[in-house]
């Protein structure tokens, strides 16, 4: 402090410190870029879990499953060769009724505790998944699952459904440890700590809640070693963050990157920007208890009101493209036939007119923490009321729109924008069925539509898809025109999945099938 | 004196118990599912139904309430719903990492206020004065988490000085682990001889703290720099200016002693606003700390965390009330007497 004032010991001082960080920064930057060379891929992700219970797990956790369990067979990505890969089971068959599949296991695959993956613990996981699992629905065919012998495994069906869709979906099919589901039965908090108890290439080694997920290649994997024996994932919610973590070489992928920032990105000659089909799409429901939004040319009227191009636009980015009904393009039962509404303003009004309407105004929700519906919403309060319907839109959390559209249906929201996928890759059994089939009590059927055609199509439908998967299409695109006709919904758009790969990666892949996933085990160092 | 701090800490448990009440009821009434925040998006009916029983969310409001306060009393704060960890767990395993930036923080926010306040008086009205006001409004009305976006675009995107985020090098905890022993990561690596550590935390803590520091800062600078003036233009220091004492002496130990003693109040509330302010920083540098546990807790509706941080909250601030009351009312006996 003795010379504070002193101008010309004042800048040597400040020199001094700028040294003093910049040998600190320099030092410690030196230690960037040695992940690769020790086997460690760094990751930032959004994927937060909710649950390590592979039987009870419904959320983003299953970022890190695909990693840690192995279900029967995998579902290949949209162009591979084949439409499923072996996992556990080697060989499959079915009976020509579609009510007996019978499944053969892989000789030689572990669980991490290093016991053998055998049919009964197939039997235990799936009973488990059936009984307590969070996506148990999936298994609602099943009637009965039958060990044969120590490497084969029978499931009867009570009618016939798509077995190899579901024995692969992405929740609710992990084949877990028997101990595992054992000590979970008798102390619920089991996994909380972060345990995992699958045969896949990884195993768990460490989980700070809500910051870090480590994985290390398991030793006795029966595949392919993985080229990074660590896979240290950095759960960043911010996107504009993990950006900034990737481009600076602190991360070697981040998986949460925002759509806004990907033109930047491709001028950026490290990485590629790639975009896949998604099974992710944004639709909206009509309150259809209220009037006037029980009368469809209401409904109609308004769904000719929407901006549909300007929404692509601004809420995908561009990386998205206008939906054909609440099934996304690449999902079956997609079909490219199924109508559109188109922006007919005119019309729209007309139609208003006709049915009497005045003075409408309409209340609408949309989830604040999913930025493309802050993005698209105020499109649709501007197209509505250039037709003469005033708007009351309101942002909130998705669990608090979702409480109050369920808790006094009538007097709820006119119109609720949700983010769907389906839990499998059916989505007739999910999306179809979910969305708009009718329900004493509602579910995702928040559009609170009632269509008994409607419902005998979807329920005939899911029948036939295991074994007449055209004549299950026929019945599940008649389904389509009739909620194109009654306009329960809005189907605004159907999202990509847009991923910046780094060059100095190999072996990414995006499985639609597996759309929270990716398969950490595949990838290498590019040389 | 006793007495006076008997006083106030009756009166800070009263604030405490009334912090429960105020934050119980706000977050039994704001409409939402725990349930999704739980078993994720896409909870059916029957897990919904099943945790609102076991969190006892079925029960009167009153009932829970007294649950509540009983449960904490003995130390069980509940279950966060998105880790599924004890809460009590979750914040006593978090609060290092927090109190380790705002211990830096403070540090640089007083150091440097002091300086700058300092600086801006010796040359009041002058080009430094100015320059010095402008810095010092702008360190206090800009948004916290916009300035941590900035730093990482300019420090890290185009400069590549610091890490982007995180407490250590990701690498650390396989080539170089710290042993626990405090649980405060840096001091445990300092005083366990794991010096590669302490650079790495230290590095990866000048973004974080500087952006967290930058309001108290502006308040500091200010404040010191009014004071200062003030006294300056007093008799007695004109008296020791006539004397021929030293500028420097006349500065640092008639003026600045004299001028410190309402700093410590500034200096006190500021601790208390970094640990609200580390909710944004904590999130924009994803340090693993209490404020990215509450921002997390807050949009998935965790009410139990919400609880327990609201408390721990309102703990750290009635503490550091308390601390500043005694401090003032050491250096001021007319405080007591009030």
């Amino acid at each position: 402090m003795k010379h504070f004032f002193n101008r010309r010991a004042s800048g040597t001082r400040g020199i001094a410190i700028g040294v003093g960080v910049l040998l600190i920064a320099a030092s410690a930057s030196a230690t960037n870029g040695a992940a690769a060379a020790n086997g460690i891929l760094k990751v930032a992700t959004s994927a937060a879990v909710t649950t390590w219970d592979p039987v009870q797990s419904f959320s983003t956790e299953a970022f890190y499953m695909t990693s840690l369990y192995e279900p029967l067979i995998w579902k290949n990505e949209v162009g591979a060769a084949t439409e499923y890969s072996p996992a556990l089971a080697t060989t499959w068959s079915h009976s020509k009724d579609g009510l007996t599949w019978s499944f053969d296991l892989r000789a030689g695959a572990t669980f991490h505790d290093g016991s053998a993956v055998n049919a009964a613990a197939v039997k235990a996981s799936l009973d488990s998944a059936k009984k307590d699992g969070g996506a148990s629905f999936i298994w609602d065919p099943v009637k009965s699952i039958e060990v044969v012998d120590a490497n084969t495994v029978a499931f009867h069906l009570s009618y016939s459904a798509p077995l190899d869709l579901i024995v692969s979906s992405s929740y609710g099919a992990w084949i877990v440890n028997p101990k595992a589901l054992d000590a979970v039965a008798k102390d619920s908090k089991y996994y909380e700590s972060g345990i995992d108890a699958g045969s896949g290439p990884y195993t768990l080694t460490s989980y700070a809640p809500g910051s870090e997920v480590v994985m290390s290649a398991y030793p006795k994997y029966w595949g392919p070693k993985p080229a990074y024996s660590i896979v240290d994932a950095l759960i960043t919610s911010d996107g504009v963050t993990a950006q900034q973590m990737l481009t600076s070489g602190q991360v070697d992928f981040a998986s949460n990157i925002p759509l806004t920032s990907m033109a930047s990105l491709k001028l950026n000659h490290k990485f590629a920007v790639k975009a896949y089909g998604s099974p992710f799409n944004y639709v909206g429901y009509f309150n259809t208890l209220r009037a006037p939004l029980n009368n469809p040319v209401v409904r109609q009227a308004l769904s000719m009101a929407i901006p549909y191009s300007d929404i692509v636009k601004v809420g995908g980015q561009g990386y998205a493209t206008q939906a054909r009904g609440p099934v996304p393009a690449g999902i079956f039962p997609y079909d490219s036939a199924t109508p559109q509404y188109k922006k007919a303003l005119a019309t729209a009004k007309t139609m208003l007119a006709k049915a009497g309407v005045k003075n409408l105004k309409l209340k609408i929700t949309y989830a604040s923490e999913n930025g493309a519906e802050a993005r698209f919403a105020p499109l649709i309060k501007s197209a509505f009321e250039s037709i003469g319907v005033s708007v009351d839109i309101q942002a909130m959390l998705f669990s608090q729109q979702w409480s109050l559209a369920k808790k006094d249906p009538a007097n709820a929201q006119d119109l609720f924008i949700v983010y769907y996928w389906p839990t499998y890759s059916d989505a007739g059994s999910d999306n179809l069925y979910s969305l708009f089939h009718s329900s004493a009590k509602p579910f995702f059927n928040l559009s609170y539509w009632k269509n008994t055609q409607y419902d005998d199509l979807i329920d005939k439908a899911a029948t036939l898809t295991g074994t007449d998967r055209a004549a299950s299409q026929a019945l599940y695109s008649q389904a389509m025109k009739i909620l194109y006709d009654q306009a329960p919904g809005i189907s605004f758009y159907d999202t990509k999945a847009v991923y910046v790969v780094p060059k100095a990666i190999t072996g990414f892949t995006y499985n639609i099938n597996y759309p929270f996933s990716l398969f950490f085990a595949k990838w290498s160092p590019t040389k | 004196m006793l007495k006076f701090v008997g006083k106030r800490l009756v009166s800070a448990l009263f604030v405490l118990f009334g912090a429960t009440i105020i934050t119980f009821i706000l977050s039994r009434v704001i409409p939402s599912d725990p349930a999704l925040a739980f078993y994720g998006p896409k909870a059916t009916l029957d897990q919904s139904a099943r945790l609102r029983k076991e969190m006892g969310l079925d029960q009167s409001i009153v009932i829970q309430y007294f649950k509540y306060l009983k449960d904490m009393l003995t130390g069980n704060w509940g279950y966060s719903i998105s880790t599924k960890q004890p809460v009590l767990h979750e914040l006593m395993t978090k609060v290092p990492s927090t109190l380790e930036m705002i211990f830096v923080s403070i540090i640089f926010a007083t150091l440097f206020g002091i300086l700058l306040g300092i600086w801006a008086a010796k040359n009041a009205h002058k080009l430094v004065d100015g320059s010095v006001r402008v810095f010092s409004i702008a360190a206090v009305s800009l948004p916290t988490f916009w300035l941590g976006l900035l730093f990482q675009l300019f420090f890290v995107g185009r400069l590549h000085w610091f890490p982007a985020t995180g407490e250590f090098d990701t690498e650390l905890k396989f080539l170089n682990p710290i042993k626990h022993v405090t649980g405060f990561p840096i001091f445990d690596a300092l005083i366990t001889g794991n010096f590669h550590a302490v650079e790495n935390g230290l590095w990866h803590m000048v973004l974080p703290a500087l952006t967290l520091s930058l309001y108290s800062l502006g308040l500091i600078s200010r404040m010191i720099r009014a004071n200062l003036l003030e006294v300056l233009s007093q008799d007695y220091i004109r008296v020791a200016r006539a004397y021929g004492i030293k500028e420097r002496v006349v500065l640092f130990t008639l003026a600045l002693r004299n001028a410190l003693p309402p700093v410590t109040t500034v200096v006190g509330l500021s601790a208390a606003y970094l640990l609200t302010g580390t909710f944004f920083v904590e999130d924009v540098f994803n340090w693993p700390g209490i404020g990215k546990f509450a921002t997390t807790a807050l949009l998935n509706v965790d009410y139990p965390a919400i609880m327990g941080i609201t408390l721990l909250g309102a703990m750290g601030y009635l503490t550091i009330n308390l601390i500043v009351d005694i401090v003032q009312a050491k250096l001021d006996p007319r405080v007591r007497s009030e």
